[in-house]
């Protein structure tokens, strides 16, 4: 995110000014991408040239063996419900999570003498690796997508949790007091109040939690599963066959960079009032 | 000319009211115990340097704080708790950002305690908007409004709701010099129709004569009461014009001899 934001501003820089060059080729949006490609075709045609020749192809397949693989992945349909486990899991997870992590902190946050009493345990959960959860919830739900779902449930939430809280906690106290002498009673503070006023941190939280809750299921399978893109991971990873590793790897990172460009396109139309 | 408010009931009573401040440790007197007494529909003034507990005295009054010594009266009992009958306006605008300038405007007519219907509160809002002339911003957010605008908006979400009390501090402080006496006017107009308690804090020695029944001068911190005296002139009064006639003239003087010392003995004003 910070390379992307650094490119943009030099591509705003460069507006207007007349540059010569390899700066002048860069800062137009065509120039940009025709260098970036380069680099990843330079990329690709070495370790092309390099499997087989320098390092053996055992451990670094070839760009072109990935690719026939993720064509055969992709025309035999064999890959489709994988990626379906893992949106799926992902997905439910996500959404589950975000409702108990805002449900949790709206409560926690409204009841501060309930807050008080069981912070340190949440901290305490929160600060837990929620990988190491994953063996367990394999044994009480099994091996399927719901183990998954969990998973990636138990990490937004307290992602949530964290934010919606610290969003109430941030609350003008004066504009509570100002409602309050008007004779607003406790319900209508935090409808007018306090809710609005935690929207925007719940929705950093939501955004923030996207990638968390993608590497949530990814990782939950590749420690035990029977589908899923994390699972094909692991599975050729058994089969000690690298090309399949690597399509797999590739596939999440598509994945990952259509998410992350997605968000930010989110993050920037989302416009605050103020 | 007696004021109209001089046969009229206690509203608010200060007596041997003290607060002391505890900051990191050491105690800070803001305030010596003062008497006070405000009778309903006075306009009274408080004046004086900054940091001698002209803010503290609202928020007492508005059940903000409790005194630390003496006691606050309002309609003869102690205020205990929240004083629901005064509108506020802080020092601070505290407007919800996240609401138009018509939406914090009419949000006290949104609470339960008055459901007023949708339709007379929009009434209610233009009428408030024109009276602080903010129309054609009615749209726009706090953050898209300059500081003056802002304190308008505080005004007008105050005086939608026609509470019995309104304190005031230092509302017009950030308005430029015509616009002040305009606000003013508009401020002296309304409380005299609704027929509104005021306590108003302020700077602006000629503000308070202007608008005030009475002014209270206060000494620097920690405060106390240096001077009281009433502003006869009749009302409605002309705040445009009233600046050149002799008893405007001659309470600016005298007050301004008491206040003088104590701006030059205070270090922050």
């Amino acid at each position: 995110m910070a390379a992307r934001s650094a490119t943009s501003m030099r591509v705003r820089a460069g507006d207007g000014q007349p540059q010569g060059g390899f700066t002048a080729l860069v800062t137009s949006l065509p120039g940009l991408i025709i260098a970036r490609l380069l680099i990843l075709a330079v990329f690709l045609l070495f370790w092309e040239y390099a499997s087989g020749t320098l390092i053996s192809r055992f451990w670094v397949s070839a760009p072109s063996a990935i690719f026939g693989m993720l064509v055969t992945w992709f025309t035999d349909g064999s890959i489709w419900p994988h990626l379906e486990a893992t949106l799926l899991a992902m997905g439910v997870g996500y959404l589950i999570g975000c409702g108990l992590g805002v449900g949790c902190g709206l409560m926690l946050g409204f009841l501060p003498m309930v807050q008080r009493i069981v912070m340190p345990y949440v901290s305490g959960l929160y600060a837990l690796p929620k990988i190491a959860l994953a063996p367990l919830l394999v044994i009480i739900l099994g091996i399927d997508i719901p183990s998954k779902i969990a998973l990636v449930a138990i990490t937004t939430m307290f992602l949530l949790l964290y934010s919606t809280l610290d969003g109430i906690r941030d609350v003008d106290r004066d504009l509570v007091q100002t409602l309050r002498l008007m004779g607003a009673t406790r319900a209508e503070i935090i409808r007018k109040v306090l809710i609005p006023a935690t929207l925007p941190w719940i929705f950093t939280g939501m955004r923030v939690a996207v990638r968390y809750a993608f590497t949530a299921a990814v990782l939950g399978e590749l420690i035990a599963a029977n589908q899923g893109v994390g699972y094909l991971i692991e599975a050729n990873a058994g089969l000690y066959d690298a090309t399949g590793v690597f399509a797999g790897v590739f596939i999440i990172v598509v994945f990952s960079v259509a998410m992350t460009e997605l968000l930010t396109r989110v993050e920037g139309r989302r416009a605050p009032p103020a | 000319m007696e004021p109209v408010s001089a046969a009229l009931p206690e509203k608010i009573n200060f007596s041997g009211v003290g607060k002391t401040f505890f900051v990191r440790g050491t105690e800070v007197q803001a305030l010596q115990p003062i008497d006070l007494a405000v009778r309903a529909r006075e306009f009274v003034a408080l004046v004086g340097p900054s940091g001698c507990g002209k803010s503290t005295l609202l928020n007492l009054v508005a059940g903000l704080l409790q005194p630390s010594e003496g006691s606050v009266t309002y309609d003869g009992k102690p205020v205990q708790g929240l004083n629901f009958r005064v509108g506020y306006m802080t020092q601070k605008d505290t407007l919800l950002p996240w609401r138009s300038a018509a939406d914090n405007i009419g949000v006290s007519l949104e609470l339960h305690c008055r459901s007023v219907s949708k339709a007379e509160r929009a009434e209610r809002i233009a009428a408030m908007v024109d009276l602080v002339g903010l129309s054609g911003f009615e749209n726009h957010f706090p953050g898209e409004l300059s500081g003056g605008m802002r304190k308008r908006v505080a005004l007008a979400r105050t005086l939608i709701y026609e509470p019995e009390t309104l304190l005031m501090d230092e509302p017009f402080g950030a308005l430029d010099a015509q616009l002040k006496l305009v606000m003013q006017d508009q401020l002296q107009r309304i409380t005299q129709d609704r027929k509104m308690t005021v306590l108003f804090v302020t700077h602006d020695l000629g503000e308070a004569i202007a608008i005030g029944d009475r002014v209270v001068v206060f000494s620097g911190r920690p405060g106390r009461i240096r001077a009281i005296r009433d502003v006869t002139l009749p009302r409605p009064r002309d705040v445009f014009r009233m600046r050149f006639s002799e008893e405007f003239s001659r309470l600016h003087e005298e007050l301004w001899d008491e206040l003088k010392d104590e701006v030059v003995k205070g270090t922050d004003i």
